[in-house]
């Protein structure tokens, strides 16, 4: 028990020193600083995936009105103005290219 | 000087570099308690007071200011040592038996980490926290979250193991 007792009075009186205290301080600052960082990153993540998950939901669910509109839309143009627009332009630039084919006809 | 409860105070309040005091003024005390629990392992002490203190201030809200500070820190090191020593068990159970072993730095009282090493880490900690820093029976129960009966039969083992 002696020796025991001994042992124990030497450790006692020894102190241990952390090297580098003011080193080891920033360093567990720091490290504190970018877990903090992560969990701000993280929860950013989290919110951006939620809204985009939302938006994607959302216009998933209308998507077959969407096109059945965008459908209904093109066949309505086809039908009316477009066609229209579309035999006049065409008309005309044939009858230009005609007209300068042969200027003759018009000067003279 | 500014108490350790104020300083906590301050770090919660956002003052971050309050904390960074609070570090200065511990890390040699942590760093003893994880020299003397691991038996003079200089790397694994460093990595215990680090874990504390990483774990102290992510827990820091749980912290009450009418308690001692420094006495919370020690059941934090206590915890963080048997953690980091199952996770260094698991590691050292998958290394090849051929490879050269880890001789751990010893600086200080060898004849203290030699003594203390037939005991397990719970009792290793409560040795140590009795005997070389005078902690009561009821201090270390708190510490290490145990009843005293059990903290009490927990000493009589370790110092039947050791005479």
């Amino acid at each position: 028990m002696n020796r025991l007792e001994a042992v124990i009075e030497k450790e006692k009186e020894i102190f241990y020193s952390q090297r580098d205290k003011d080193l080891f301080s920033s360093h567990i600052l720091i490290l504190i600083h970018q877990e903090r960082e992560s969990k701000k990153y993280k929860r950013k993540l989290c919110l951006a995936l939620f809204l985009g998950i939302g938006t994607l939901s959302l216009l998933f669910s209308r998507i077959s009105e969407i096109a059945n509109d965008f459908t209904v839309g093109l066949s309505d143009a086809i039908t009316g103005d477009i066609l229209t627009t579309v035999v006049f332009s065409y008309g005309l630039l044939f009858a230009l290219l005609a007209l300068l084919k042969k200027p003759d006809f018009i000067f003279n | 000087m500014e108490t350790d409860e104020e300083l906590v105070k301050r770090t919660l309040g956002g003052e971050t570099d309050c904390y960074g005091v609070l570090v200065q003024r511990h890390a040699d005390y942590l760093f003893g308690l994880g020299m003397r629990f691991t038996a003079g392992n200089r790397e694994f002490a460093e990595d215990i007071s680090q874990q504390s203190f990483l774990r102290a201030y992510k827990y820091l809200k749980s912290f009450n200011t009418k308690k001692k500070f420094k006495q919370w820190l020690t059941g934090i090191a206590v915890n963080c040592y048997k953690d980091l020593s199952n996770k260094e068990n698991q590691y050292l159970s998958l290394e090849v038996i051929d490879e050269p072993s880890y001789t751990p730095d010893l600086g200080g009282n060898t004849g203290f980490f030699e003594l203390i090493k037939p005991l397990a880490e719970d009792e290793r900690a409560i040795f140590t926290l009795r005997y070389v820093y005078e902690y009561r029976i009821d201090e270390i129960a708190e510490v290490v979250d145990l009843k005293s009966g059990t903290v009490k039969s927990k000493i009589s083992r370790a110092l039947e193991k050791l005479r």
